[in-house]
């Protein structure tokens, strides 16, 4: 029955509406001041971890210890001051930056993919299949995802693998609980259907007409799971659980300059804020595009 | 719902947890023990037996209030969680209340006088509040507060006056996310029917938000209050951790280090255990607040 | 002069919204005795519910304007009032019945109370003697009286705008204005309803402004009709000026356009097009490009209002240019 003009027509004005879709919603997103401030700020964190090399040297600044310049306050030499082993501080956030990003990008991709395949499986067959995987989820729900992350960490060993192995399957449940919610949404909308009509197989149908058209509240989930990751990161660094010392990570170099706050403040002041201004991006674009992905909602 | 859940939890913490690389038996015995020791003990403790023997066991044992020893000290794990639960109860159950008590009047007023001064404000820093690790907020509120100030101790659990800083730290996420929640749903509230129903009967504009839309928009409002308290118990290890509070929270922490298997195992079923009663709690708050519900149960 | 419940005059509201600014009602003037009924006719988007909402003076603002007009309601200048005296007229002296008895009562409050916490607010009463009087209204419009201390959702749509009703009527307001209270429910639910409404009315001597869009209700129970386009009101004038005597295109469009009960092998004629967009009205005549009598000046002159008697007016350049012009339309009568 499907001939292929039919199905090229289809593609066709499929395709146009997506395009025009997110053109719209990049127009939006543009409008809102906040979250154009959140991509700035997010863009100027890629710089900084894609050129790192060219900022500071690893070896030298990031690592390289020198007693006689130790707890040095911020100054033109050393902008964030040093750390207790006279170590950069603006070159080893800088160094962290590549380690936060990385860690929060990859950890949410496992979250996502693991997932999102069973919220997609769930939502889509429904049924048992579906009660199967929700009750399974609702016992990794009821660990606090943290605490999870720790437990997967404590027991695996802490490195910088086990890391996003820990963050990203203690973020599976969130994933498969949204995908599963968008997938039932679209689920049973006409196109879905007559899809189904001309024969297309179950996985074809999934990948190539549910997720695309139930993408909206993933991509908005899936940017503030990256922060919260980053965030997770960090944490379980700060207990000693993520990342390791001397490898610079702004979770462990908090944990490092703890003992020094009483007469160097700085010490944990810009680790800190770096944090807070990167899982800050993060979430002010994910805020920005759930506006412009659902304008009634604002 | 609670009991199945429970089930599943332990079992599949039990399961990270026995993934630990490392032996047992040495742990406990030290390094001097002769070979024969360490396969008597193992014996004793019955590691070679299959892993769901084992679960059952601990099962067995758990039902009738052993949760085993402390490889490290030997104490019971039953009895240290005991000592330190109420500790964790009180920091945790003070930081969830101060956060309604704050989130709740912000959230309704950024509500009513949408896109006012008052609004932006709030918002922007909500976003900064949920963008803020807790153990850095702990610290910059040590640095503050008690090193500075001086008005509150920076860390260890003496009267009243020791709970703030770690209340308020641990607070803080929370307070943004339920205040963001109450505002949103707050304004999906004020435009329904019901509220011109109500303005047009001639209620006050005071008693339209109290009696009519504050009623309707806590609903979703307890539901995250509900996911709130889970995130609240996963902060809660580190703001212990960084203000040297003896809660379950510090306790699984130093266990890790330790690699004292059984209590980080207890900790960690503590820490659902109560996660899990709070959402039971919220599910029977939700009969209340709303009737529909109610009526499905009856 | 009549004795008015309501006067409105040149009333103008627009919407300030991020897209552009939306002319909502663009001079309105509708006077209505006491006791009487005025329907409101026309399509979505008309403005019909924003005229509504004025009147009680909920209109949203943000984004809703008055730019000009006045309303006079029971001898009250309604856009002098404070808010707080605003308060003490909704529900008093004019109430209203929202569209969707869905939505319209609040989930998580017992029907006695919404129906009761009007009579307390008006007539300062205990909460006892609230509840016992919100109980005989509930009664009156045919709702068993124990069903005070249910839900809303433990009624069908057509009992909930029944308890709507019995809000709206708990004060007994002089003015009641009903927002299409029978559209969304069933056929046969609508004729109870609309019985229930035409009898209570004339119980407590209630003027009426029934806003709909079904001409079969409008002739059921209301005295005179407006019809209303593009945020103007077309033509108005009693039942029988406007059903009998049409005099506007856009009305005889609407009459072309439902199904006739006595001759039903006559065709339906739609009227084509769609209403302009509210962001841009044309300069001319909002009806213009849709219109088969359209003439060069319609396109560029706002059209004035034209009378054939005290009470049945027209706004359209046909009249003023042919004064004995009449529609050749094959369903008006005489």
């Amino acid at each position: 029955m499907s001939t292929p003009t039919t199905t090229t027509y289809e593609k066709h004005t499929l395709n146009t509406k997506k395009k025009s879709q997110w053109l719209d919603v990049w127009k939006r997103l543009k409008k809102s001041r906040t979250a154009v401030i959140g991509l700035i700020l997010i863009l100027v964190f890629l710089m900084l971890a894609l050129f790192a090399p060219f900022i500071a040297d690893y070896e030298k600044d990031a690592l390289g210890m020198n007693v006689k310049e130790r707890l040095q306050s911020p100054s033109l030499t050393h902008w964030f001051g040093t750390d207790e082993f006279g170590r950069d501080i603006f070159a080893r956030i800088v160094y962290g930056t590549r380690i936060s990003l990385f860690v929060g990008i990859i950890s949410v991709s496992i979250a996502l993919s693991l997932g999102g395949t069973l919220g997609a499986i769930a939502g889509y067959y429904g049924g048992r299949i579906d009660n199967a995987i929700m009750r399974v989820l609702d016992v990794l729900l009821a660990i606090p995802t943290i605490l999870l992350a720790i437990t997967i960490v404590a027991a695996l060993g802490a490195s910088i693998l086990n890391l996003m192995i820990a963050v990203g399957i203690s973020n599976i449940p969130g994933f498969a609980r949204v995908v599963r919610a968008s997938v039932l949404s679209v689920k049973d909308q006409e196109y879905i259907e007559s899809a189904r009509a001309i024969g297309a197989r179950d996985h074809t149908i999934i990948l190539k007409h549910v997720l695309p058209n139930s993408m909206a509240p993933i991509v908005v989930f899936a940017t503030l799971k990256v922060a919260s990751a980053i965030m997770a990161t960090s944490s379980l660094s700060f207990i000693g659980l993520g990342i390791q010392p001397p490898t610079p990570e702004w979770g462990n170099m908090l944990a490092g300059g703890r003992a020094y706050i009483r007469d160097h403040m700085y010490i944990v002041l810009s680790p800190g804020l770096a944090i807070v201004l990167t899982v800050l991006s993060l979430n002010l674009i994910g805020d920005g595009l759930r506006d412009a992905l659902d304008p009634k909602l604002k | 719902m609670l009991i199945p859940v429970m089930l599943g939890v332990i079992f599949l913490v039990f399961f990270i947890i026995s993934l630990t690389p490392g032996d047992a038996a040495s742990m406990i015995l030290g390094d001097g023990a002769t070979e024969e020791r360490i396969i008597e003990l193992r014996d004793d403790m019955g590691l070679d037996d299959p892993l769901i023997v084992q679960y059952g066991r601990y099962m067995w044992d758990l039902l009738r209030g052993n949760m085993g020893d402390s490889y490290s000290t030997g104490r019971s794990v039953a009895g240290e969680i005991v000592q330190r639960f109420p500790n964790t109860f009180k920091l945790t159950v003070t930081a969830i209340f101060l956060s309604v008590l704050i989130s709740i009047p912000i959230g309704v007023i950024s509500a009513t006088k949408q896109y006012s001064l008052f609004d932006n404000i709030g918002m922007i820093l909500a976003l900064v509040g949920i963008s803020m690790p807790s153990f850095w907020t702990g610290l910059i509120l040590i640095i503050i507060f008690a090193l500075n100030l001086g008005w509150f101790p920076s860390g260890g659990m003496k009267g009243i006056m020791s709970l703030v800083l770690p209340a308020f730290t641990l607070a803080i996420a929370s307070t943004a996310s339920i205040t963001r929640t109450t505002r949103s749903s707050m304004l999906e509230v004020i435009r329904q029917d019901y509220i011109n129903t109500a303005k047009a009967k001639g209620v006050s504009r005071r008693k339209v938000i109290t009696r009519h839309a504050l009623g309707n928009a806590l609903i979703p409002a307890v539901t995250v209050i509900g996911l709130e308290f889970g995130i609240l118990l996963g902060g809660a290890v580190l703001t212990e951790t960084v203000f040297s509070w003896p809660g379950i929270g510090r306790l699984m922490v130093e266990s890790i280090q330790r690699k004292d298997t059984p209590m980080v195992l207890g900790c960690v079923i503590i820490f659902s255990l109560s996660f899990s009663i709070v959402n039971l709690i919220i599910d029977i708050l939700y009969a209340y607040i709303d009737p529909r519900i109610k009526a499905n149960y009856t | 002069m009549k004795d008015h419940i309501l006067e409105i005059k040149d009333l103008h509201i627009q919407f300030n919204t991020d897209e552009g600014v939306v002319q909502a009602l663009n001079g309105i003037d509708i006077t209505l005795e006491r006791g009487k009924t005025l329907g409101l006719v026309g399509e979505t988007g008309a403005g019909k519910t924003t005229t509504a909402l004025s009147i009680l003076r909920l209109v949203p603002r943000p984004p809703g304007e008055v730019v000009r007009g006045s309303i006079i309601l029971d001898g009250i200048p309604i856009m002098e009032q404070s808010e707080y005296e605003m308060e003490k007229i909704r529900g008093k002296t004019v109430s209203m019945i929202f569209q969707d008895p869905m939505t319209a009562l609040n989930p998580v409050i017992k029907v006695g109370e919404q129906i009761a916490e009007a009579i307390s607010i008006h007539q300062k009463l205990s909460k006892e003697k609230s509840l016992a009087k919100a109980r005989e209204v509930l009664e009156l419009v045919g709702i068993p009286g124990n069903r005070m201390q249910e839900y809303p959702h433990q009624f069908s749509g057509g009992m909930k705008q029944r308890v709507i009703i019995a809000i709206a009527l708990s004060c007994s307001p002089k003015l009641l204005i009903a927002d299409e209270p029978t559209t969304a429910l069933d056929v046969t639910i609508q004729a109870q309803v609309l019985e229930l409404m035409k009898e209570l009315k004339q119980k407590f001597h209630m003027a009426m402004v029934m806003i709909s869009h079904d001409l079969g209700v409008v002739a059921e129970v209301c005295d005179d009709v407006a019809i209303m386009y593009a945020g103007k009101i077309v033509e108005q004038g009693s039942l029988e000026d406007v059903f009998l005597r049409t005099k506007h295109p856009y009305t005889e469009g609407l009459f072309n356009s439902i199904p006739n009960i006595d001759d039903r092998k006559a065709e339906l004629i739609p009227i084509r097009g769609l209403m302009s967009d509210p962001y841009n009205l044309p300069s001319g005549c909002p009806f213009f490009d849709r219109c088969d009598y359209a003439m060069d000046i319609c396109r560029t002159e706002k059209p004035v209002k034209h009378s054939f008697s005290d009470t049945h007016f027209t706004e359209c350049h046909l009249y003023t240019a042919q004064p004995e012009f009449s529609l050749k339309s094959k369903k008006t009568k005489e």
